[in-house]
Formats: structure tokens, C-alpha cells, sequence
């Protein structure tokens, strides 16, 4: 046993924690949870905890049905919102098929296998999310549309504010549970809050990307509200995202910053965007995987709807930020297009899979989109080389599907369960007859 | 002006000298003048000559010179200065024999002396100093008192003169390879004296406090078996615990600022250079885990998560320096489990991966000059030692030495190995690590290869002792003893296990029963009691038969161990051997016959399928004693042979039943030559299309005859068999049918129907004759593609099959019809009904669009429907997306619409009509890649899945194991059955993007818009 483990059991003792959860990840996002006795942790150390894999969405293969659960020491953390001693603890897992190698159908894995590839290549992945969220009232209005708790805007402070009281609520379990945040703010729609982690390895921020959005839906509870990572759920109102900051590192030096280059971005930073964006199409399934996802990519406002990257730019996919004068280390890229609701693993092991893939064979970065992508003409933007990012969530998977890259990113299983899977959820919609369509054509119909 | 001695250039290229001239300047410099003044008459004659018994004579003469000169610039002490040093070289003995032979055999240990020239002493007085001596000067070396110098390069000093010692003992020995593990083991007490000196250092510079710490350094690898070369990386592991009253984090903490310093003292380099690497990366978890661990905390990693290779490690741990008591007790806490390893699960499998990562890894331009690494190199032997160690030492304790040559010496004296195999195996051993140390010590650097200059190999051959033609002499014999060491593996695994089966020599100690069966558990059998059984039935005996057999089948079995299924191989072998074991030739063959044995080993425990055919007709088994055996045969040779053989039967039954046995030689040269290697898939599809081409067309000669026999009258017209689908396409694999259709034409003058009835008795004659029961495997003949199917007749003359294509036929036979090729009947008939049919398959103008449709909707149909309840379309390799059957279509859709204006497409074969496709720019460049491999793969794999389990696969095998095999006999590695399973998904997937583009026209790649 090493000494992580050895401290976990020492703390499971000495804390009087009762049950343990260990979590894993589907491969849609969801977190799946399964809870021991800390009696029974010494044996998941030594060999992992056997479940039926075949029941879980997304890992079902005939001879992957037996699976193993090992939960990874290092991120044991005991959940605050179950309150004093006894206590419950949770850590995360990586799953293994019965002869220890890792499984294929494990999101977590396909991130460690992109980070291995990146470490082939002499580099770390570090991201660092900014998460949006609704904050609603528990029940819909009388035409069943949600309802938001507040009516403020960006960064508006709110006295005795329901979200002010949660952010509070919330920042303080994060900072328990170990997930440092850098920023929390009031975003721009009614309900719509934002809180920014600090800036981890890939893997890291995942875990925590999981670990927040249940924290915060614990802690809306707690207050009688409820909290949704839903892309869009309003058409009049600004989506919810997760813009992310990605940046590499070789040993302890920023791979994206070059002193004196045009944004102090080095080679590697341009190849890297340029990755991002010739590719932007192709893992759109995956950094944006929900039907509703499009209706925030196409509802205009600084959606990045289109394959584009600039300085200062809102509209664009990928955006440099200022960065502070003589801080070198944090140059940094800023991927506008995820949301909250994908699947962290996935999506980052697509996005550096992208970027790399342009460092290996040194794409050239298209010019910069100085002005706002919405404003243009069709004719103009043909004129200008933009294209845009899918229109849909059939056309994502359409592309996707041809998309050697992403196959070999996330690996042949996971690859083909997810089309499949969203396949038939695109389905699913079209069969849906919508509000859109009951209001408008049948007072004329 | 000094006077002119006799030594001329003659003399001293006679003594050795390589060149003269220059030695002679350099006997004549001034710095010699005090030894010239020494001897009496002022000659150097004596001198030369004890120069010229060295390794190197001109390094040495050089090196005394610049030696001379460091001492002329200090002080002349008494008992080290220049007078007692020219005093020493002027008289005859031992001192001077030392000091030259060192400056002969070392130019780093030259500098080390021009650096320190006072040593010489250490070297002129040199004798074997124990562990504790050894220590007690390094550690007093470095303590207070030490002077000006630095601890570091105290440290540095006083280990340099010790090795200054062991390599004056060690080039003057008379009997080098005597004394090589003395060397061995000098150097790993140096090596700890310095590890302890070390920890002496890291205490004084943490100061106030180390106390809280009681650390013991446990030396690993050759370190910790007391047989370390002269220069290498130094393993250790580092065990703390806390001193009294001290606490565990206290100590753990503490312990790793020590372990740190000591490394550091080791291996920093200063003025006086460094030491060697400290590699504490053995330690559980390797690099990722702390630095230092209590016992306990150790203990807790061995039993829950260390890998087998760990465990080999630990059998070499040894307590080196530091807290003696805690070392011991981790010692005992520890080494019980290391004798428990192999009982663990996976053993086999963590085995068979570490022996191939040892016999990996050697640069193809270094193989013939590597001393250490590759088959038969030095870690192999001590691999395989180890190996042994862990398998025996469990039950036997006397196996428990953590020196690779004691544990030889063990196992020999146990029964393990043969005592004259341990021998030879001691002695190659020595040897090699003898050359290894000559090398190694000349520089001082860590090198393991031979080298390659004639100056280098020179002095290397005069280093271990040879003086005619030394460069060439050492080369020889250092061939000669990687010769035995190549054998390794059949004298210390194979052959005691023919001593334990064999009731011979009952003096001689032998392995046990017991041990036999553990071995063989360990070398990957998994049958081991039915194994030994095996062995016993082959070897028991005093008949020439036996004897033969005890020499073959040591090799033999490392070969069966090779392969995925060596159980298999070995039962197959012994039914075979038993079979043949009387005739003259079998035996003499595997002895005598270059591969065959070999060939003959993998192919069988490889390979059910081979094993099966070989069992049922063990003499086949000639096919690989013979020179061209392993070529398929030419379909003309096949049918002679066939013919003649027919015509030597009076019965249809007999004459068929022989032409079936020379179907299933034959099949087993094809077989054995897929196996072996020496033909492609292309290769297989042609041979077997052959060979059932000619088996038809004499078996229909044979049912023709019996037909007009037992009917008391001519046939009255000729009968011809067209192939269909892959029999067709000569694409033949070992478990696809033999498609055909019949075709007969009245001769003129004869009634149709009287031939329709005759040709029909033929037909079921020859299908019956083909496919009825008996000793060899039958052939079905498979006519389901005739007109109308099932419920068609089974013959039609060619007028009523052009009536039928006229007035009924679907598209899709129209497209079966694509592959058709005559293999049996008459030319002209062959060519009447080419004639009606190629207008047919190849329509003027292409077919309509409305056919395209009909295809295309029956394919769609087909793919829903045909694939069997339970199949994966993702697996699925004929019938799966992306699989054979698409590539087909692909191809066959093309064919049909545009082969009338393109006469490259009229090829029946899929391969061939792929490149076609691609040469007229019919199908894109990547998609024909694409289709292609996946088309390769898939056939491959089926192919290969008979052969590993003998009888067909449809999809890709889910269990790892088969995956494993078949994996193997497509000529990937071991262990590498899932990626093969992530493979196919791949490639068919690309291949289905290729068809959905190609077949059905949805949106090419690249078109999608988003």
C-alpha cells in the first residue's frame, strides 16, 4: 500500500467517516456513483470493486460486462454537505477490466491516454474553467418555462441576493472539498451566475468540473432553489457556457509564450489555435454534445458560432486574452465554444488532441477575425475563409463521423457508442413536436 | 645526454611494443633517468620486458613517464617519493609487475595516478583487503581530520585508491577467470564501503538531528549480489525507522534528506570526478514513490501491488550499509515473499513479457558486439538463473544465494540443471564477464560492447592473457563462449526436464518430479503433469528412437514454450513421433534436415488446424525435410499426381479416397508454407483455388468413368464445372465453401435429355465421391448459385441456362456471375459458355439504373438479414460493416456498370479488381486503400482463426486469448490481442465510409457541411 492510501485510511478512521463513495464518469458526463464500507476500501485499493459494467450507458461490450472500479487515492475528499460526523467521503476511480489493463470505455481513461500522448511530445495540459449556471426556482411558471430566482445582470450585485448567499455557500464547500475558486460573479441573464476554478493539470480540473456541478446542485437544494447546467434554457436569454483557458507547458515553461511575438504567443500557440480551429467542426459532438447545445452556439450575443479566433473579439471561437504585462507564464487560449454540460473528460482530450495535432503538423493560423462574426453578410464571411461550427447536433455528428482524429482520440468503443448514442437522441427531437411549432401553425393551419 | 641502451626498436616490437620509434624516445626520456640511475649498468632491458607482459605496452611506457613526472614535481618522501618509486620499478618483483600491469590495462587509471601519483603504493602493495577493512578506511577517510579536502572529494580519493588495488590484484592474476568473482564481489564491498561513507557525509551536513533516523541502504542488482562490474549504476532501496523516541514522519523525513545526501555524495561531480550513479528506482512505486519507507510500509507494497519482475529484483537484496538492524530486519520481513512470487497469478504471463523485454532492445549494428543484452548475452544468463531461482526456490532453500555463478552451482547440485551444463554455462559466464571487465576497466566507463578498432581488440586480447595474434584470439573465443551461452535456455530449463522424466543415471541427483511440473507451469505449459507425461513416453528407453528424441527435444521444447499453445505442440508432436518414431527417415530428418525441427515445433503448437491434418497422416511431415516442401505446387504437378494415383485404383471409391489423401498433403504444404511464412494471403488464395480446381477435375474424370460403367453407356456429352464466388476470384481462405455451378452440351447426335439425366448422375457421383465420409477431410461442393437456386437442376446444358439468363434471371445473378471461372471439363465447352455469359456480366452500356437500384436495395436487405442472430455488424469480419462482403460489392457494382467499356475490370478476383477500379479512376485512391485493407485484414484473420482453433470464425474472437492466437500466427507480437480487436474496428470503419461512398453514393468525404 503506498502512503496515499495508507493516509486515507488513517483519515477514514480518525474522521469517523462511514461510507465512501467512489465516482466514475459515463461516457455522456454523468457521474456515477458507487458506495462502500471503509472496510471494505482496503480491498478496492488491492483490486478494485467489481460491478456489471453492461448496466452503465455507454460500456456495455460482451467481454468488457465485468469491470473493475479503482478508486485513485489522490482524490479522496470527504463531502461537506453530508454534515458532521459520521461523515461521507468520495474519491474518484479508474475502471480496469478484470486482467488490470485499463478499459476502453472509461472517459477518464481517454483523457489519460491524450495526456500521455501530449507528455510523449515533452508536454503538460493545463485548463482552467469558467462555469456558467442557472439558478432557478423550484417549479415552472404557468406556460411550464422555468423561473429564474433574481432579475439582475452582469456582475450587478444584489442585495440579499438568493445567488449571493449560494455563491457564498457554494465557494466556501468548494474551498472545503480542495477545489480552489479563482472568480464568482452574477452573469448576464436573470438566475445566471458564474464561478471560475483555478487553473489545474486537465485531469484535475475534470475531476473537479464533476465535483462542482454536483456540489452545486447539493448546495441549491440546500436553499429550496435549483441549479441547471442546461446550455439554453431560455430563448431570450444568453446561454450558459464553460469557456475555457488551455495552456501547455514543457517542464515548467508556458509552451505559449514567446516574448515579443504578435500577443506574446509563441509557435507552438499559434499551431495549437490553429488545431483548435481547423478541427473545431469535427469534435463539436463532443465539446458540445446536447441538442439544446446549438440553440446557445446559434443564439447569437458572444456565441461562438463560427470557426474564428481573435484578441478582443467576443464572437470569436477562440479568443487570446490580454494578458499581464511580464507574466509569461500565464499565456494562455481561451476556447469559447463548451458548455457546461459536457462531458469534461472527453471534451478536453478532444481539445488538446486538436491542438496537438496542429503542433505535429504545423498548420499555419489563419488571420485574425477583428470584427464581430454576427455582423457580417453569408457573402462576407464566405469572402473572408470563416466557416461555421455545425448548425446542429446532426450535422455535428455527421462531421464527427468522418473524423479520423476524433476516432483515434477517444478510441474505437467510445467513439462508436457515442455517435450511436446521439444519433438516437437526435432522432428522438425530430420526433418532437415543439412549442415552436404548436404556436406558430396551429392558430393558422 | 644519456647513454644508448640496447633496447632498439627491433627488441621492443618484439616485447610487444606496437610502436617502436616512439618507445624508443620515450625509455630515453629524462623523467626515467632516476630509474635508469637505479639499476645497475643503467639499462632498462629488464624494465621493457615486464612492460611488454601488460595489456598495452606503449600506454604503459607512456603512462610510467607521466607518472614520473607528477612524482619528480613533489617532494621526494620517503616510502612514496621518486627515489622509492625508481627503486621499486629497478628491482624485480611484485610491486613493479602490479604498477605496470595497471598502467597497461588503464589510461583512466593513468590519470588517476599522474592526479595522485603518491598511490602508486596502493598499487605496488596491493592485497585483498576485507568488507569491514574496506569500510573502516572510507568511512575514516571522509570523518574529521580529513584536511583541506572537501568530504566529497575525500570520498573520491580513497575510493579510487581501492580500486586502484583490486585492479592491480586483478590484471596480474594468473588465472583470470578464477579470480573473477573475487573481483566481483571486491568491487561491490568497495562499492558499499563508499555507500557507507556516503552516509556518513549526509549526516554531517544535516547536522543536529540525523539521529531521529535510523536508515539502513539495501544494495540491489549486481550491487547487493556482491558481483558488480567496475563501472555501473550502483541500486539501492532505503529503509527508515525511527530512532527511539522519535516519531515516524520525524524519521521518514529525515531519512530522506540522508538518502538524498547520499546520493548526491556519490554521484556529484567534483575535481576529482564522481563516484557512480545512485539508482534508487527498484524502490516500490519506482520513481513516482518516496525516496525512503519504513519496513513495514515496504512490507505493505510487496504484498498488496508489486509485479513479478519486483519480486526477481528483491532476490538480490542485500543490506550494504547504514543501520545493519534495520537492514536485517527488513531483510527477514521481506525475502519470504520473494519465495512466494511464484505462486502468484499472472507469473507465467509477467515471465514470458520480462523475457522478452530482455532479449528486445539491442540495436541491430551493436547485436554482435553486445556482451550484456540480447539472447545469450549476460543478463539472459542471470535472467534466466533468477528465473530458475524463483520457480525452485521456493520448495528448496539451498537455491536462496543472491550471486548469479553460487545459485549456478546450486541449481547444478540440487538436480535443477545438469552439472555439466552448469559447467559450461560457469564458464562462458566468467568469460564474458571477464572481457566485460578488461573493457569496462580501460577508460573506466560503463560499456558493455566489444570494441571495434584492432588497437582496442589488441589490447583486449593481450589483457585476457593471449599473445599470437591477440585481436584475432580474442574475437574467437569470445564466439565460442556466446555459442554455449546461445544454448542457454535448453541447457538450463529443457534438458533436466528430460532428467526428471528419463529413469537414467540414478547417481545423479535429478529434478523432481515436482520441480519438473513447476517448471514447466513457469515455462507457460499448462498441462504440466500431462507434459512431463509426454516427455517421459518420448525420451524412456535405450532405443536409438529414445536417444535421438533426448537430444531433439530439449530444443524442441523451448520452441512449443515459444508459442501460444504449447500443450498442443507437444501432444501433437508425441502423436506424430509415435506414429513415425520407427520409420528411418522422420527422426534422421529433424536431426539432420536444418528447420525442419524447428518448423515443425511452431507449427504445431501454433496451429490446431496443421496439428489435426498432421495427426491424421503423420507421414505429411515430410513435406518439411524437403527443399522446395514448403512452395505450394503447381496445378499441372497436382493433377498429374492425382491422375496417376486415380489410375492405379480399380474402384471410384478408392481411386477418389486417394486423390483425397494427396488433396490433404497437399493442404498441409499450404498450410505449413502460410505458417512458416513464406507465402502472402494472395499466395494461400491461388494455392487453394488450385488445389480444389485439380481435386474436382480428376475426381470428375473418376465420376465420369463410374457413371458410363454403371450405366453400360457413354455419357453422350461433356460435363464442366464453373467456380463461383471466392473459389471464382481464386481467393480462396482455409474455411470458405467451394462454390460452382455444372454446365454440360450434348455431343451432336446425342438426345438432350439422356445427357441432362447421365450429366446429373455425374454430378451427384462426383459430389458425393467429394464430400462423402472418410479418413481425409471431404470437399463440399456448394451449387446454390445455380439457376433457380436450391430448386434448380442441378446441371443445365448451355442452351437452357442461356433460356433461363434470357427470360428469368435477377440482377444479382448476372452479378454472382462476375466471378465465374471454368476449373474442370472441356475447352471448348468452357469457352461456349464464357461466350454466353460475358455479355451477361459485362453489358454493353452498363447495367440500368433501375438494376443499380435493385442491387443496391439487396444489398441493404442483405445486411439486415444475412448477419446471424447475435452477431456484432461491428465484429463481424464477412458480413460486419466495413467487411469482406462490402469490398466485394463495391467492386462488383463497378464491374457490372462500367467493365463493357473498361476491359480492366473483367478480373474475377476482388483484389484484382480493386486495382483496377483504382487505375481507371473509378474509385478514389484512399478509398480502394481503405476497402483494401480492411478486405486483407479480414480475410487474414479468418484465415488465421481456422488455423489457431481449427474450424472457422465468423467475428473477431472475444476472448483474449484466441485473439492472442490469432494474432500470433498473423505475425504480431504476444500479448497484443486487443489492439488487434481495436484494429479491425478501425479499419472497418473506414472501409465502411469507402462503401457508403462508393456503393450506395452518399455524400463523399469532405462534403458535409455543416
Amino acid at each position: 500500500m503506498n502512503r496515499q492510501e495508507e493516509f486515507v485510511l488513517r483519515t477514514i478512521e480518525e474522521r469517523d467517516i462511514r461510507f465512501v463513495r467512489l465516482w466514475f464518469t459515463d461516457v455522456l458526463g454523468t457521474l456515477k456513483s458507487v458506495a462502500v464500507a471503509p472496510a471494505e476500501l482496503e480491498g478496492a485499493f488491492a483490486e478494485g470493486i467489481g460491478f456489471d459494467g453492461s448496466a452503465i450507458e455507454g460500456f456495455a461490450r460482451v467481454y468488457e460486462a465485468d469491470m473493475l472500479a479503482k478508486p485513485d487515492p489522490s482524490t479522496f475528499q470527504i463531502l461537506p454537505w453530508r454534515g458532521d460526523p459520521p461523515g461521507t467521503a468520495r474519491m474518484f476511480c479508474d475502471l480496469q477490466l478484470p486482467d488490470g489493463t485499463p478499459s476502453f470505455a472509461d472517459p477518464r481513461h481517454v483523457l489519460q491516454r491524450a495526456l500521455g500522448k501530449a507528455a510523449d511530445l515533452g508536454f503538460t495540459f493545463y485548463t482552467h474553467p469558467e462555469i456558467e449556471f442557472f439558478l432557478l426556482e423550484q417549479g415552472r411558471d404557468a406556460d411550464g418555462r422555468p423561473i429564474p430566482v433574481d432579475d439582475a445582470g452582469y456582475f450587478d450585485h444584489v442585495p440579499h441576493g438568493t445567488g449571493h448567499d449560494f455563491r457564498r455557500a457554494a465557494i466556501t464547500m468548494l474551498e472545503n472539498m480542495g477545489i480552489s475558486v479563482e472568480f464568482s460573479h452574477h452573469e448576464g441573464a436573470p438566475g445566471q451566475n458564474e464561478i471560475d476554478l483555478r487553473y489545474a493539470d486537465a485531469l484535475s480540473t475534470a475531476d473537479n468540473i464533476q465535483t462542482f456541478r454536483t456540489v452545486v446542485k447539493e448546495v441549491a437544494l440546500t436553499q429550496g432553489i435549483y441549479a441547471t447546467f442546461m446550455p439554453k434554457p431560455f430563448s431570450e436569454h444568453p446561454g450558459s457556457g464553460m469557456h475555457t483557458h488551455l495552456s501547455l507547458f514543457e517542464g515548467d515553461s508556458n509552451a505559449f509564450f514567446e516574448a515579443g511575438a504578435p500577443y506574446q504567443l509563441s509557435k507552438v500557440g499559434r499551431q495549437f489555435i490553429a488545431g483548435l480551429l481547423r478541427h473545431g467542426a469535427e469534435i463539436a459532438a463532443v465539446t458540445n454534445q446536447w441538442v439544446n447545445s446549438y440553440k446557445r452556439l446559434w443564439g447569437g450575443g458572444e456565441a461562438p458560432a463560427h470557426l474564428t479566433w481573435g484578441h478582443n473579439n467576443r464572437s470569436a471561437l477562440v479568443r487570446v486574452p490580454m494578458h499581464k504585462p511580464n507574466k509569461g507564464q500565464s499565456t494562455r487560449v481561451e476556447v469559447r465554444s463548451l458548455d457546461a454540460a459536457c462531458n469534461p473528460y472527453l471534451a478536453f482530450a478532444v481539445l488538446l488532441g486538436a491542438g496537438l495535432k496542429g503542433i505535429e503538423e504545423g498548420y499555419e493560423l489563419p488571420p485574425e477575425t477583428e470584427d464581430d462574426v454576427w455582423s457580417l453578410t453569408d457573402s462576407e464571411r464566405r469572402a473572408m475563409g470563416i466557416k461555421p461550427l455545425p448548425s446542429s447536433l446532426g450535422r455535428a455528428l455527421e462531421v464527427m463521423e468522418e473524423s479520423e482524429l476524433v476516432a483515434d482520440i477517444l478510441g474505437e468503443h467510445v467513439f462508436d457508442f457515442f455517435l450511436r448514442n446521439k444519433r438516437q437522441e437526435w432522432l428522438d427531437y425530430r420526433h418532437e413536436v415543439t412549442r415552436f411549432e404548436l404556436e406558430r401553425y396551429l392558430p393558422r393551419l | 645526454m644519456s647513454s644508448r641502451t640496447s633496447t632498439t626498436e627491433g627488441a621492443l616490437a618484439r616485447l610487444g611494443f606496437a610502436d617502436p620509434d616512439r618507445a624508443v624516445g620515450l625509455i630515453d626520456d629524462r623523467a626515467l633517468l632516476p630509474i635508469r640511475s637505479a639499476v645497475d649498468g643503467g639499462q632498462l632491458d629488464d624494465l621493457a620486458a615486464v612492460m611488454g607482459d601488460t595489456a598495452d605496452p606503449d600506454q604503459c611506457l607512456l603512462g610510467l613517464v607521466r607518472v614520473m613526472e607528477a612524482l619528480g614535481r613533489l617532494d621526494d618522501a620517503p616510502g612514496w617519493g621518486v627515489s622509492a618509486f625508481a627503486t621499486e620499478l629497478a628491482t624485480a618483483g611484485v610491486g613493479r609487475v602490479r604498477v605496470l600491469g595497471v598502467l597497461g590495462a588503464s589510461t583512466a587509471l593513468v590519470d588517476e595516478l599522474v592526479r595522485h601519483p603518491e598511490h602508486w603504493v596502493d598499487a605496488a602493495r596491493a592485497e585483498r583487503h576485507t568488507g569491514e577493512q574496506v569500510r573502516a578506511e572510507l568511512v575514516s577517510a571522509v570523518a574529521e581530520g580529513r584536511g583541506e579536502l572537501t568530504a566529497h572529494d575525500a570520498l573520491r580519493i580513497a575510493y579510487r585508491r581501492g580500486l586502484l588495488r583490486i585492479a592491480a590484484l586483478d590484471v596480474t592474476a594468473a588465472d583470470p577467470l578464477g579470480e573473477m568473482p573475487a573481483v566481483g564481489e571486491a568491487l561491490a564491498e568497495l562499492a558499499e564501503a563508499a555507500l557507507e561513507a556516503a552516509l556518513v557525509i549526509a549526516r554531517e551536513e544535516h547536522g543536529p538531528g540525523h539521529e531521529a533516523c535510523r536508515l539502513a541502504v539495501i544494495g540491489m542488482g549486481k550491487t547487493g549480489g556482491g558481483e558488480l562490474n567496475y563501472v555501473s549504476d550502483v541500486d539501492v532501496i532505503f529503509v527508515a525507522e525511527p530512532a527511539e523516541g522519535a516519531d515516524e514522519e520525524t524519521a521518514l523525513r529525515v531519512g530522506t534528506a540522508l538518502a538524498t545526501a547520499l546520493m548526491r555524495a556519490c554521484s556529484v561531480p567534483t575535481p576529482e570526478g564522481s563516484l557512480w550513479p545512485v539508482d534508487a528506482a527498484l524502490r516500490p512505486e519506482g520513481k513516482h514513490g518516496p525516496l525512503v519507507r519504513t519496513i513495514s510500509s515496504h512490507k505493505a507494497y510487496y504484498e498488496r501491488w508489486a509485479k513479478t519482475w519486483e519480486f526477481q529484483a528483491l532476490l538480490k537484496a542485500w543490506v550494504s550499509a547504514g543501520d545493519k538492524e534495520i537492514g536485517l530486519r527488513y531483510k527477514a520481513e521481506i525475502s519470504p515473499m520473494v519465495w512466494e512470487a511464484a505462486g502468484r497469478d499472472n507469473f507465467v504471463e509477467d515471465v514470458q513479457a520480462m523475457r522478452r523485454r530482455v532479449e528486445q532492445h539491442v540495436p541491430a549494428n551493436e547485436a554482435a558486439r553486445q556482451l550484456k543484452l540480447g539472447p545469450g548475452g549476460l543478463r539472459d544468463v542471470e535472467f534466466s538463473v533468477q528465473l530458475l531461482q524463483l520457480v525452485h526456490g521456493r520448495t528448496d532453500p539451498s537455491l536462496r544465494s543472491a550471486t548469479t555463478l553460487e545459485a549456478l552451482s546450486a541449481l547444478a547440485r540440487g538436480g535443477y540443471v545438469g552439472r555439466e551444463d552448469a559447467a559450461v554455462l560457469d564458464r562462458a559466464y566468467r568469460h564474458l564477464r571477464c572481457l566485460e571487465h578488461r573493457i569496462q576497466l580501460h577508460r573506466l566507463r560503463r560499456t558493455h560492447l566489444m570494441p571495434v578498432t584492432e588497437a582496442d581488440l589488441r589490447r583486449l586480447g593481450r589483457a585476457m592473457g593471449h599473445r599470437t595474434h591477440p585481436e584475432r584470439a580474442v574475437v574467437a573465443d569470445r564466439q565460442a563462449s556466446a555459442r554455449e551461452v546461445r544454448r542457454l535456455h535448453e541447457r538450463l530449463f529443457y534438458r533436466p526436464l528430460l532428467a526428471a522424466a528419463a529413469k537414467l543415471s540414478p547417481t545423479e541427483s535429478r529434478l523432481s518430479p515436482e520441480a519438473a511440473r513447476q517448471r514447466l507451469a513457469a515455462l507457460g505449459f499448462r498441462d504440466p503433469a500431462g507434459a512431463l507425461r509426454h516427455i517421459e513416453a518420448l525420451t524412456t528407453g535405450v532405443s536409438r528412437r529414445a536417444a535421438i528424441q533426448r537430444t531433439l527435444l530439449p530444443v524442441m521444447l523451448g520452441w512449443f514454450a515459444d508459442e501460444a499453445d504449447p500443450d498442443a505442440g507437444l501432444l501433437s508432436f508425441r502423436r506424430v513421433s509415435d506414429e513415425l518414431g520407427t520409420t528411418h527417415w522422420y527422426l534422421k530428418m529433424l536431426r539432420d534436415e536444418g528447420r525442419a525441427a524447428d518448423r515443425l515445433a511452431h507449427c504445431l503448437a501454433r496451429s490446431r488446424y496443421a496439428a489435426d491434418l498432421l495427426v491424421r497422416s503423420p507421414e505429411s511431415v515430410s513435406i518439411l525435410g524437403d527443399d522446395n516442401g514448403l512452395t505450394p505446387r503447381s496445378r499441372e504437378a497436382v493433377t498429374a499426381t492425382m491422375q496417376s494415383a486415380a489410375g492405379r485404383r480399380d474402384s471410384a471409391a478408392d481411386a477418389v479416397a486417394a486423390i483425397r489423401a494427396i488433396r490433404r498433403h497437399e493442404l498441409l504444404r499450404i498450410v505449413m508454407s502460410d505458417l512458416v511464412g513464406v507465402i502472402d494471403l494472395a499466395g494461400v488464395g491461388a494455392a487453394l483455388a488450385d488445389l480444389t480446381g485439380a481435386t474436382i477435375q480428376v475426381a470428375l474424370e473418376v465420376a465420369t468413368r463410374e457413371v458410363e460403367r454403371r450405366e453400360g453407356a457413354p455419357v453422350g456429352g461433356d460435363v464442366l464445372v464453373v467456380a463461383m464466388g471466392s473459389f471464382g476470384g481464386r481467393e480462396l481462405g482455409y474455411a470458405s465453401d467451394a462454390d460452382v455451378m455444372f454446365v454440360h452440351q450434348p455431343h451432336p447426335g446425342s438426345s438432350e435429355q439422356e445427357v441432362q439425366a447421365r450429366a446429373t448422375l455425374v454430378v451427384q457421383e462426383l459430389r458425393k465421391l467429394l464430400s462423402g465420409s472418410g479418413p481425409d477431410p471431404g470437399l463440399g461442393l456448394d451449387a446454390d448459385l445455380r439457376p433457380e437456386g436450391k430448386a434448380g437442376p442441378l446441371v443445365r446444358s448451355v442452351d437452357s441456362f442461356r433460356t433461363y439468363y434470357e427470360r428469368w434471371a435477377l440482377t444479382w445473378e448476372f452479378q454472382a456471375l462476375l466471378r465465374a471461372t471454368p476449373v474442370a471439363g472441356p475447352q471448348s465447352l468452357a469457352a461456349a459458355f464464357l461466350e454466353l455469359i460475358d455479355p451477361l456480366r459485362w453489358p454493353e452500356g452498363g447495367i440500368t439504373e433501375s438494376q443499380v437500384r435493385d442491387i443496391r436495395t439487396l444489398k441493404a436487405r442483405v445486411e439486415s438479414e444475412r448477419l446471424p442472430r447475435g452477431a456484432d455488424p461491428r465484429t463481424h469480419l464477412k458480413l460486419g460493416r466495413g467487411g469482406l462482403t462490402d469490398v466485394e460489392w463495391v467492386v462488383q457494382l463497378q464491374q457490372l456498370r462500367h467493365a463493357h467499356a473498361r476491359p480492366a475490370l473483367r478480373v474475377t478476383g476482388t483484389m484484382a479488381g480493386l486495382a483496377a477500379l483504382r487505375s481507371e479512376g473509378l474509385v478514389p485512391a484512399e478509398d480502394v486503400d481503405a476497402l483494401r485493407e480492411a478486405w486483407q485484414l479480414g480475410a487474414l484473420m479468418r484465415n488465421a482463426g481456422v488455423l489457431w482453433r481449427g474450424r472457422p470464425i465468423d467475428s473477431v474472437p472475444s476472448d483474449l486469448r484466441d485473439l492472442d492466437g490469432v494474432g500470433r500466427i498473423m505475425g504480431r507480437s504476444a500479448g497484443e490481442g486487443a489492439a488487434l480487436a481495436e484494429l479491425w474496428r478501425r479499419v472497418a470503419r473506414r472501409s465502411r465510409h469507402a462503401t457508403d461512398f462508393n456503393f450506395y453514393e452518399s455524400p463523399p468525404r469532405g462534403s458535409v457541411v455543416p
